[in-house]
This record gives structure tokens, C-alpha cells and sequence, in this order.
């Protein structure tokens, strides 16, 4: 059985998110459509509902301004080319960064291949945006800023109320994927200066194939939306709502609100016995900000080791590396080269990420594994 | 993403785990030539030495590697096959029959193409110095 | 609740399709777009259920594209044909679901001509119709149903389909209501694509494809990540995924039989109702599904006569889900030349495999009751 160090990438799901889901899928329980009129019908609706109000109270919104999706892919579209097209008019100036999530990159992207013009900020050293490039990039006809709160390949977290502080009074929507971060840092939108915020159930012990947008009300965020239809979720996405997915959600989010602070506590002091056992190694380097992070991601380069070979010795860990042979583009990670990391550090790169079920045991042996394969490789070309 | 074992063969994945006849020959070893390919920089390095016996066969191979796991595994593989062999059966080594033989995706056939000019260059350099020795 | 006759508006999860779900839901398991042993795993599992869905409508797996479910992939169908600046027609029915006449009024802000097939009265599309429109020229892209959500009329699209290629169109086919209750061949009903939902034939919701022919060329709705060949990025839904795939494969088994038993049920409601004076059963004379029957009774408000079925115990809709509680007569039956009055009395019944001769007697039962005594009170206050 291999060591699980990939929460990052995607979590078991909690048994309690299980036990509720199973409750919405058969004949004798919630499995009606939330928007039929009869009484399955109304209490399927009532099942979805509580999950809206579970998944606002995790990042202190109001229900009525969480969109669900298919996930925080959907939902970084949605927020992205939804502000872009529904303020088209306005301007077709984006500001986001070269170390998005795909599903950013992606969408920013495909707007430029619409006629936008997107700025792409270089992160610092450490991997952070600085609020004062955002100020830098802006423009009268910016009509959207994306920057995630956490990065998922580093898991450092950059300061998005300072940034949505710069942003009040010019007019750009401010969109912050927080895929990563919900669940683990705490988040309270009432304070924060953010119009759009993505989520993602299936990164918070949740499942896989729901996500959800938080759309602002007050001042209110208009989209247009990618998917019409019967006018579901305020019109913002059509579908019929997965009733069992939403629950899911729902008491994922719930149950991260409960463990957030032990969590915490508990994720910090472990990914630090990672790193003081694995900083032995000579040379390693740390890739991100040695203090602004996620409790649970450690992404270190490995020098004079090539990085598919790393990867492959240490086999009995489950673990994301930058590795070109391994990602579907064939490229070392992008994020590890927008830090000035070459391409034999940037794919000789392994990521960490700890989780709910993280045990000392499992970190000793993490390093133990590590540390004995990356010394066979460096002897190997010695 | 994470390592998929799967994608090599079994040969392939345990000379990977375990590479015969590493290292270099000691300092003033006879009968010794050295033949070095590709670089960090383009994702593989090998340097390749053979020990000849006195009648030009292959008495030994040992190598020194930067790479994937394949190349790793080709350079082990090669280091067993050759002992033995006659320099003319040498000259004849083609890497993409062995990138071929263990059913490597084609992203890997620059594996075996550098082992190829690794074997060529120790051959290059026997030619050289038994060259000079005729002269 | 005692009897569920809503299976047109969602299916209960078939208990097998929720046991090959089990292992993707619970424990450690991997992104399918992870390389490691968690993800190998997940990706075969993905592509077995993309094989057995294929399977059910004798396309190729390769012709998938999973999605979150039906609504997506019209929409990713219709705006993903007409993804560039606007040019040409586009010709969608007019009994469609909204999600397809919701994205073909999302092409028409962007500027594209959309017109609207008109039904005939039996609640079919004429194709002579269809020719006269393709005629004007220049149609992109034609959108037809299989089988109809409310009145269950199953559609040519084969020859409709034809004609629209003829005219040198694309044709898109939502057969979100139709697979599973009816044999789909997407090769021989000679479509480009076609819409599939998991939850209208036993699998979960949240989850659909789009089957297409990939010669045709589609802009995502969904960009990041690169999965399902870049037409759809975000992780997938494995748990859904594979349920779907289950689901499909029993469908496929038990079609027949499935198809005997919920028509036995659907004639013998009908049977039951038929001494109603004035009723009016919807698309009775075209080819239907056969667990479908959409009907009104004089002088009877649909909705009303949902929440009085409710009360009963039984659940059944007026039409679409989606509309219900809006108050609006059904589109469908405005687009058949339905009076408006007779439109807002519908109501829809649609049996599943579940379901019993108790159930379908049950039913006959409580309406004759309805319309027995509640019908006259509000007939006497001029409803």
C-alpha cells in the first residue's frame, strides 16, 4: 500500500460526506428532482438548500450568493468568462497570473483568442503575487482580476485583501479561486473585498464533479452565464442540481469548518517534520514562501537527480512531481519555471501534500524513502 | 502527477530498481576507453567505459548515468549483454532496437540513442589509441 | 411518498448503478489525471464506463464526451458549433427542452438568426416543414429531440436528419429522454451529435455526454486541464461516471423488457382514465415513449392537479421540472396548437421500471376521485 502524500490533487472522501450522499440517491430516500413540485420534489429542494447555506457558512457568505457547478473548474470559467462577456462592453482588459490553475490559464486564454487582452503577472521568487504588480497592471478598461488565494503546485498564499483593497473603487470584478484554500485557511467574505470566489468539493474530502461559485450580491456581480437552460441557480447555471453531489458538499464543507483549527495545527506541525528531515538532503530547495503557505503542501527541487527518475524510485509514495514525462503536456511544471527554476530543478520537484489521514509514521517514512532513493540516483551519475 | 509504473516493462522497471555494473573503472586500469554522450541540459548523460581483453572482446562495461528510468535500465541492460562481444558486433549496436525490444513509448527512443553515441564515442576513442598504436 | 410517476423528470439511482459507484466513493482514491497507481486505476475505470455507455447508443467510445450532465451538453453542443462570430441560421425545434432552447437564445443575443421548427398537432416535426425552412440557406446547425420530455412522441430525426444534411447543416439530436427507453443507434440516426443524461435511465445526476462525430469541430464551455481531449476540462466525476456507465449497461440488457413493462402500466392508465369525459391524452396518435403519458382533464389547472395527486401520496408533474411552479403553459403544447387553457392543464405521468399495476391503478384511481368531486367545487367557482 503506497503512502497517500497527494490531498492536493484530490481527497478521500470523509465517510460522513458518504453516509449523507447515500442518502439522496435511491428510491427510499432524497433522489427526486429539487425542482419538481411534489413533496420529493420539495424535499430534495430542502436537502439542497441546507447544503447552500453549510457551504456559505464555511467562507461566511449568504446562501443565496453560492452557485453550485461541476466542479471549480466550472466555476473558474464561469466566474471568468462570465464577468468578461457579461462587461464586454465596458472593456476587455483581464489581469491575471502565469501561475493560475489551468482552469484560469485556460479560460483567460480563450478569451484572448476573443479579442481580450490578458496580462500575465510573473510571480516573486517565493512565488507570491505582490498586490503592487496587480496596481502596476491595472487599467481604465480592466474589467476582471484572478488570482488565487493559495497556489496549488506550491501552496503559498497570497494576500487577497490587500489586493481586493487596491481594486475598490476602480470597477474590475476581483475572482479568486480558492480550489486550494477553502477548508483550510480560514475565509470570511464578508470582510474581503472579492466578487467572485471558486470552490471544489472533492479537495475537502468531498466528491469529485461539484464545485461552486460564490457570486457577490451586494455590490452585485452580474455574469452571463455558460450554461442556459431552465434558469437553475438564479439563472447562473442550468441543470438539474445533483441533489446527492450538493448534500455531499455541503457536510464536506461543514465538517471543514469543524476541523479547520486542529487541522491547521496538526497539518503545520507535521509538513515541518517533512521538511526538517528531508532539508538534510544537500542542496534541496524549497520551492514557495518559507512561512506564507498552506499547512499542508511542501514542494522542494532536488538537485543533479532527473526528476521521472526521482519520482518512479520513490514509487511507494503517491506524490505530484514537475516532471515532464509525467504531466499531460509534457512540459516541467510551469509554475517551478515562472519561479526562474530551470527544467532539471523544475522537474526534479516533488510536492508534497498532507492530509486528514497524514500520519507521523507515514511522513518519517516519506523522508526515509526519499532521502535513501535520492541518494542511490546522485551516486548512479556520480 | 505521481509516478505510473506500469508504463515499463518489468525488465525495464527492475534494472531501474537495481542498475548492474555501475561506477567507473579504478584510476590506471588497462585496456580502458571511455565514451561520454548527451547532458544534463538535454535530460541524459552517459558515460560508458569498456575494459577489453587482449584479443578486443568486451571483458567488462561499467557506466555512470543521468537520466530517466529507462535510460538508467538501458544502460544496465547494455552493461550485461556486452561482455563478451567482438568490436565489430559493437560497431553494429543500434539503441532504437533496444528502445524497440522493451516496447519504450516513443518519447523514449533518445534513451537509447544516447546509449548508441555513448558506445560509439568508447568505440571512437579504441579506434584512436589502437590507431596510434599502428602508427 | 407512496408512488413515484415521475420518471421523466428524474429516475431513482438503480441500487447495482450505486454499487459500482461504492469503491469510487469511499477510501483513498486517485485524480484520473494523476500518473500514480491511484490514478491508473481511476482512469481505467473511466474508460470502462465510457465503453459501456458508448455501447448503449453503438457509438464508439472515443465519441464521448462526459459532462455534468444534459443541460451541458446541449449547451456545449449548440454553442460549441456556433462558438465563432455569428454566421448563419440556426434552426432548433420548438418543443425542445430548455436546454437547448436556453443556449439557442444565448446564440441569438450573440447575433445568430435562430428560428423555431414548428410541431404538428400530433406533436411531431414535419419534415416537409424542415425542408422549407433549410431552404432560405445558410443553416449552421439543426437541433431536434429524439423523444419529447412531456408528451413522450418520438421524432424521425433519421430523415429529419438527412434533410438538414442536404442542405449541408449539422444536426445535434437530444436523446436525453429517449436512451434507455427506446433503442438509439447514433450511427444509423445519422447525427453529429448527441445529447445523453445518466439520471433519466437509472444512473446519477450530475452526469451526461455529449456523443459526437469528430470530424466536427466544437469550442469547449469548459477550458482547464485538458481531460476529455480538451473538450471539457475539471476532474472528472468518476463515481458518477462509472455509475453511468453502469446504468448504461443495464439499460441496454433489460431495454425490452423495461419497455413491456412500463407500456403495460402507461395503457392501462389510460385504460383506467378513458371514461373521462373530455380527456385529451397528448401525442396519442404518434409513436411514444412507452412510459409517457401527458394528458389534461376539462376544466382542471395542471399544477393544481399536482399538488391534489401529491396529497395523495402520488408524485407526478404538469410537464417539465424545470417550469414547474412558473404557472406557464407548457411550451411543448403551445408549439402542438394547443389552446393556452387546454396547455395549463396538463399533466404529465411517466412510469419506470420500478413501478407496479398497483401503482398505474393507484393513479387512474386518485384522478377519477379528483375529478369526481374536487373538479366540480372549482368548476362551480369558474376555474
Amino acid at each position: 500500500m503506497a503512502i497517500y502524500l497527494d490531498y492536493a490533487a484530490t481527497t478521500p472522501m470523509d465517510p460522513k460526506v458518504a453516509e449523507r450522499m447515500a442518502t439522496c440517491l435511491t428510491l427510499d430516500g432524497l433522489f427526486a428532482n429539487p425542482a419538481s413540485a411534489h413533496a420529493p420534489g420539495r424535499q430534495a429542494r430542502a436537502a439542497v438548500e441546507q447544503a447552500r447555506s453549510q457551504v456559505a457558512a464555511l467562507v461566511n457568505a449568504k446562501p443565496q450568493e453560492i452557485v453550485f457547478t461541476s466542479g471549480a473548474t466550472e466555476a473558474d470559467n464561469l466566474a471568468i468568462k462570465g464577468v468578461a462577456h457579461f462587461e464586454r462592453a465596458r472593456g476587455k482588459h483581464i489581469v491575471t497570473s502565469r501561475i493560475e490553475h489551468k482552469a484560469v490559464l485556460d479560460a483567460c486564454k480563450q478569451l484572448e483568442r476573443e479579442g481580450f487582452e490578458v496580462t500575465w503577472l510573473k510571480p516573486d521568487a517565493d512565488g507570491l503575487i505582490q498586490p503592487e504588480s496587480v496596481r502596476a497592471a491595472l487599467r481604465p478598461d480592466t474589467v476582471l482580476v484572478s488570482i488565487m488565494q493559495a497556489n496549488n503546485e506550491l501552496g503559498t498564499v497570497n494576500d487577497i485583501a490587500a489586493i481586493g483593497r487596491l481594486l475598490k473603487g476602480h470597477g474590475a470584478r476581483f475572482h479568486v479561486d480558492a480550489a486550494q484554500s477553502a477548508g483550510k485557511l480560514p475565509i470570511d467574505l464578508a470582510r474581503l473585498d472579492v466578487g467572485l470566489m471558486s470552490f471544489a468539493a472533492h479537495k475537502v474530502y468531498g466528491p469529485k464533479g461539484i464545485g461552486a461559485l460564490y457570486v457577490r450580491r451586494e455590490p452585485r456581480v452580474n455574469l452571463e452565464p455558460l450554461i442556459h437552460g431552465g434558469g437553475h441557480e438564479q439563472g447562473m447555471r442550468s441543470g438539474t442540481l445533483a441533489t446527492h453531489q450538493i448534500v455531499g458538499m455541503g457536510e464536506a464543507f461543514r465538517l471543514a469548518l469543524e476541523h479547520m483549527p486542529e487541522e491547521a495545527l496538526r497539518l503545520t506541525a507535521l509538513r515541518e517534520r517533512l521538511w526538517q528531515g528531508l532539508k538534510r538532503i544537500e542542496g534541496v530547495l524549497l520551492n514557495g514562501h518559507p512561512s506564507q503557505h498552506l499547512p499542508g503542501i511542501l514542494n522542494l527541487s532536488f538537485p543533479g537527480v532527473e526528476g521521472e527518475s526521482l519520482l518512479y524510485a520513490c514509487d511507494k509514495l503517491a506524490v505530484s512531481s514537475g516532471s515532464a514525462c509525467n504531466s499531460a503536456s509534457q512540459e516541467p511544471s510551469y509554475v517551478l519555471r515562472a519561479l526562474g527554476r530551470d527544467d532539471q530543478l523544475a522537474g526534479a520537484s516533488l510536492r508534497f501534500s498532507l492530509g486528514r489521514y497524514t500520519t507521523e509514521a507515514e511522513v518519517d517514512e516519506a523522508v526515509e524513502i526519499v532521502t535513501r532513493e535520492y541518494r542511490r540516483l546522485a551516486a548512479l551519475a556520480a | 502527477m505521481a509516478a505510473d509504473t506500469t508504463a515499463y516493462r518489468d525488465a525495464v522497471w527492475e534494472h531501474f530498481r537495481a542498475p548492474r555494473n555501475i561506477g567507473a573503472f579504478p584510476a590506471g586500469t588497462s585496456q580502458v576507453f571511455e565514451g561520454h554522450a548527451g547532458s544534463p541540459r538535454a535530460g541524459r548523460e552517459i558515460t560508458l567505459a569498456l575494459r577489453l581483453t587482449a584479443e578486443g572482446r568486451v571483458a567488462e562495461c561499467r557506466y555512470r548515468v543521468y537520466g530517466c528510468p529507462a535510460t538508467i535500465a538501458l544502460c544496465s541492460i547494455l552493461s550485461e549483454r556486452l561482455p563478451g562481444q567482438g568490436l565489430e558486433a559493437l560497431a553494429g549496436f543500434r539503441g532504437l532496437a533496444l528502445t524497440e525490444e522493451f516496447a519504450l513509448p516513443p518519447a523514449k527512443r533518445a534513451a537509447g540513442l544516447v546509449l548508441e553515441d555513448a558506445l560509439k564515442a568508447a568505440l571512437a576513442r579504441y579506434n584512436m589509441t589502437s590507431g596510434l598504436k599502428t602508427a | 411518498m407512496d408512488i413515484y410517476l415521475d420518471h421523466n423528470a428524474t429516475a431513482p439511482l438503480d441500487p447495482r448503478a450505486l454499487a459500482a459507484m461504492q469503491p469510487w466513493l469511499i477510501g483513498v482514491h486517485g485524480n484520473p489525471t494523476s500518473v500514480h497507481r491511484y490514478g491508473r486505476a481511476a482512469h481505467e475505470a473511466l474508460e470502462a464506463a465510457r465503453a459501456q455507455v458508448a455501447a448503449l447508443v453503438h457509438a464508439q467510445p472515443a465519441q464521448l464526451v462526459f459532462t455534468g450532465g444534459g443541460t451541458e451538453a446541449d449547451n456545449l453542443a449548440l454553442k460549441g458549433v456556433c462558438g465563432g462570430a455569428p454566421s448563419g441560421r440556426v434552426l432548433v425545434g420548438a418543443m425542445e427542452h430548455s436546454a437547448v432552447l436556453g443556449p439557442a437564445a444565448a446564440l441569438a443575443k450573440r447575433g445568430w438568426e435562430v428560428e423555431y421548427l414548428p410541431a404538428d398537432a400530433a406533436g411531431c416535426y414535419d419534415a416537409a416543414t424542415l425542408g422549407r425552412q433549410l431552404a432560405g440557406g445558410g443553416v449552421r446547425l439543426v437541433s431536434l429531440m429524439l423523444a419529447n420530455n412531456e408528451t413522450g412522441a418520438i421524432q424521425d430525426v433519421k430523415a429529419l436528419a438527412a434533410l438538414a444534411h442536404g442542405a449541408g447543416a449539422l444536426v445535434h439530436c437530444d436523446a436525453v429522454q429517449a436512451v434507455g427507453k427506446l433503442p438509439v443507434d447514433f450511427g444509423a440516426l445519422g447525427v453529429d451529435l448527441m445529447t445523453l443524461s445518466a439520471h433519466k435511465l437509472g444512473g446519477p445526476r450530475g452526469v451526461g455526454a455529449l456523443v459526437m462525430d469528430r470530424r466536427v469541430s466544437l469550442t469547449p464551455l469548459v477550458d482547464g486541464g485538458g481531460q476529455e481531449q480538451g473538450l471539457r476540462g475539471g476532474t472528472e466525476n468518476l463515481a458518477g461516471i462509472v455509475g453511468f456507465g453502469k446504468a448504461a449497461e443495464l439499460a441496454q440488457a433489460e431495454l425490452e423488457d423495461r419497455m413491456a413493462h412500463t407500456r403495460r402500466l402507461r395503457d392501462q392508465l389510460e385504460a383506467g382514465l378513458a371514461d373521462v369525459p373530455g380527456l385529451k391524452i397528448f401525442a396519442a396518435e404518434s409513436e411514444r415513449l412507452s412510459n409517457t403519458s401527458q394528458f389534461a382533464l376539462p376544466g382542471m389547472d395542471g399544477e393544481w392537479l399536482v399538488m391534489e395527486m401529491d396529497k395523495r401520496g402520488i408524485a407526478v408533474s404538469s410537464g417539465s421540472a424545470c417550469h414547474s411552479g412558473s404557472g406557464e403553459p407548457s411550451h411543448v403544447l403551445l408549439a402542438m396548437g394547443q389552446p393556452p387553457e387546454i396547455a395549463k392543464g396538463a399533466l404529465r405521468v411517466s412510469f419506470g421500471a420500478g413501478n407496479t399495476e398497483s401503482d398505474a391503478r393507484a393513479a387512474a384511481q386518485a384522478l377519477k376521485e379528483i375529478v369526481a368531486t374536487l373538479g366540480k367545487r372549482v368548476a362551480a367557482v369558474g376555474w
